[in-house]
């Protein structure tokens, strides 16, 4: 990722996805505004209204290690969430209503 | 370049079962696993231990095996049974059930963090009516065992709803033979002798604020009526008395107060806690101010960092511990519900400490229109106009709906810390839990982003100071007295 100031933030597509870039820029929609667009290798965001370039390097890393970290632990994390939702709503009893 | 030795890449290296480590001040490496057992090791220890050294029979093999950190010596029925206990709240729903009679506060605290309104203002108020409705909601959990909270703003000033609720509540137990908890969280301004007997009489236990000593909790705690402090203080005394008379024909409760720490409170933790000595409570919790609703807005002059809560708890904790040598009768909550999960396994119920957190699954904020948030925290949230918290509405939505509806679904999935970077690999994930609602608040995503995170950095804080006071003989002593069955 290199980082020049005023100039668009290039993420490597060899490291970050598309949908981590995404989520970061919708972290980030309330503060200002953030276009994404496809260039070679990867993915060049521009930020406007004040968003802090490295805050937004932080949150797309957090994204992307989010999504790997789910490809990996989704299955038991799944079944712990299931779980806790269905015996909140009575679904995996009988007389829940 | 140098090259590291060899290490064993054998056999005993790969019997490494799956464990999280940090290193803790002094040299310390605590070691945890998922079923919630932990190990504290020397340096040199650990070393052995990654290496896959740790000679057979050695006393510290012995205590690894026994505390599930050998796989080819690994319980698993007991690895299984110490993880179902430790999460068994998942099979149990939404127990703690809030009713916030109404949004009306004769005070004006400097934190106010429940979305008040002024004592006068009009069509914030839950109807008796609409209070049974929510009665009746809550006793459609699958939690076999309920909690009924009346909040505000200041639930007093909401009188009618209050006493429709707990008679009601009172009755449809009755008939259901089911056991419901009602609790009462009030200023106690307008507490009366009256209103007190109906309480104690229908077994209503009393939470009030208390802030510290006079001049700081009325600091904080803003009333133009009159002292806040004096009032919360000859309440005290009156449900203190009740307690310890006693009577045959209902169960009376000792009250208990909550504090909260503002920046005012900072370097006066001594005096607070001596407050709550001479009033005989015996549990004071250093609760940290969060910036999630008016709060937030009022962050720069009430809020404080992370390390300066810290420095103020490590101060009051350690006073504690001071007065428990001299044989004095006062424990700190949130020490005591992390040392009920470090050191029974057990869940003391405190849901912003679960994985996934109590939103809907374990709590639920009914509002005085009867809109249903996920917690008291995103009710606040959605007072200020953003609903994403908000679960359902009890006139209108069925009780399973609201148990899987988007916001339901969205705190549990991003509360869970197995898909949570750095939570993942965490020692203290075993005892922690994120809160979606302070994540979305401070950093505009459910999920949050830990590295940066002062709720994070503040739970590590907390942690890190209990695991070094468990590894000194004298204080270990006094805080496991304070979790023993």
């Amino acid at each position: 990722m290199n980082e020049k100031k005023n100039s668009p933030l290039f993420f490597s597509g060899g490291i970050y996805s598309a949908e981590a870039l995404r989520l970061a820029a919708a972290v980030f929609s309330a503060r200002g505004g953030v276009r994404l667009t496809a260039a070679k290798g990867g993915t060049e965001a521009a930020l406007s209204g004040g968003i802090n370039p490295g805050e937004f390097a932080n949150e797309a890393l957090n994204q992307q290690c989010r999504i790997d970290l789910s490809a990996r632990n989704s299955r038991l994390s799944g079944i712990i969430v299931t779980k806790a939702l269905l015996s909140a709503s009575g679904s995996s009893k009988k007389g829940g209503k | 370049m140098a090259q590291r030795p060899a290490t064993k890449k054998s056999a005993e290296r790969a019997a490494l079962p799956h464990f999280n480590f940090r290193r803790l001040s002094g040299g310390a490496v605590l070691l945890t696993n998922d079923s919630g057992t932990h190990a504290s090791l020397s340096g040199a220890q650990f070393r052995q231990f990654r290496d896959g050294r740790v000679a057979a029979g050695s006393a510290l093999y012995k205590e690894l095996s026994a505390k599930g950190f050998v796989r080819d010596m690994m319980d698993m029925d007991g690895y299984a049974a110490a993880c179902a206990k430790k999460n068994s709240f998942l099979g149990a729903g939404p127990g703690l059930h809030i009713l916030v009679l109404t949004l009306r506060c004769n005070h004006k605290c400097v934190y106010c963090q429940s979305s008040a309104v002024g004592q006068a203002s009009r069509g914030t108020d839950m109807s008796p009516a609409l209070a049974r409705k929510c009665v009746d909601f809550a006793l459609k959990s699958t939690n076999p065992g309920i909690t009924i909270e009346f909040q505000g703003g200041e639930p007093l000033l909401n009188w009618e709803a209050l006493k429709a609720s707990v008679l009601h509540a009172r009755r449809r137990a009755k008939e259901q033979g089911r056991e419901v908890r009602l609790a009462l969280v009030s200023n106690f301004s307008l507490m009366t002798e009256e209103k007190a007997r109906f309480l104690l009489a229908n077994e209503v236990s009393i939470c009030t604020s208390l802030d510290g000593p006079a001049d700081l909790h009325d600091k904080n705690r803003v009333f133009a009526g009159g002292g806040s402090h004096a009032a919360a203080v000859k309440w005290l005394k009156y449900f203190s008395a009740a307690y310890k008379k006693q009577v045959p024909e209902f169960r009376t409760f000792k009250p208990s107060a909550l504090l909260t720490v503002s920046r005012y409170s900072l370097g006066r933790e001594k005096q607070i806690v001596d407050e709550y000595v001479r009033l005989g409570l015996e549990d004071v919790f250093l609760r940290p101010l969060a910036p999630i609703g008016f709060a937030k807005q009022l962050w720069d002059k009430v809020g404080y960092a992370p390390e300066e809560f810290l420095s103020f708890y490590r101060a009051g904790l350690d006073y504690i511990l001071k007065l428990n040598a001299r044989g004095v009768t006062i424990r700190e909550r949130n020490a005591v519900m992390m040392l009920e999960k470090i050191l029974n396994g057990t869940d003391p119920g405190y849901l912003d400490m679960r994985c996934p957190c109590g939103a809907v699954i374990g709590q639920l904020a009914y509002n005085y229109n009867g809109d249903i948030y996920a917690c008291d925290e995103g009710r606040m949230v959605g007072w200020q106009g953003d609903d994403l918290f908000k679960a359902g509405n009890v006139a209108r939505d069925p009780y399973s709906k609201v148990m899987l509806s988007q916001a339901s679904r969205a705190c549990a999935s991003a509360s869970s810390l197995d898909t949570q970077p750095q939570c993942s690999r965490c020692a203290y994930k075993p005892f922690c839990g994120v809160c979606p609602v302070y994540n979305y608040e401070t950093q505009g995503s459910l999920s949050g982003e830990m590295p940066s995170n002062g709720r994070c950095a503040l739970f590590m804080g907390l942690f890190d100071t209990l695991f070094s006071l468990l590894a000194k003989p004298a204080s270990a002593k006094i805080l496991k007295g304070w979790v023993s069955k």
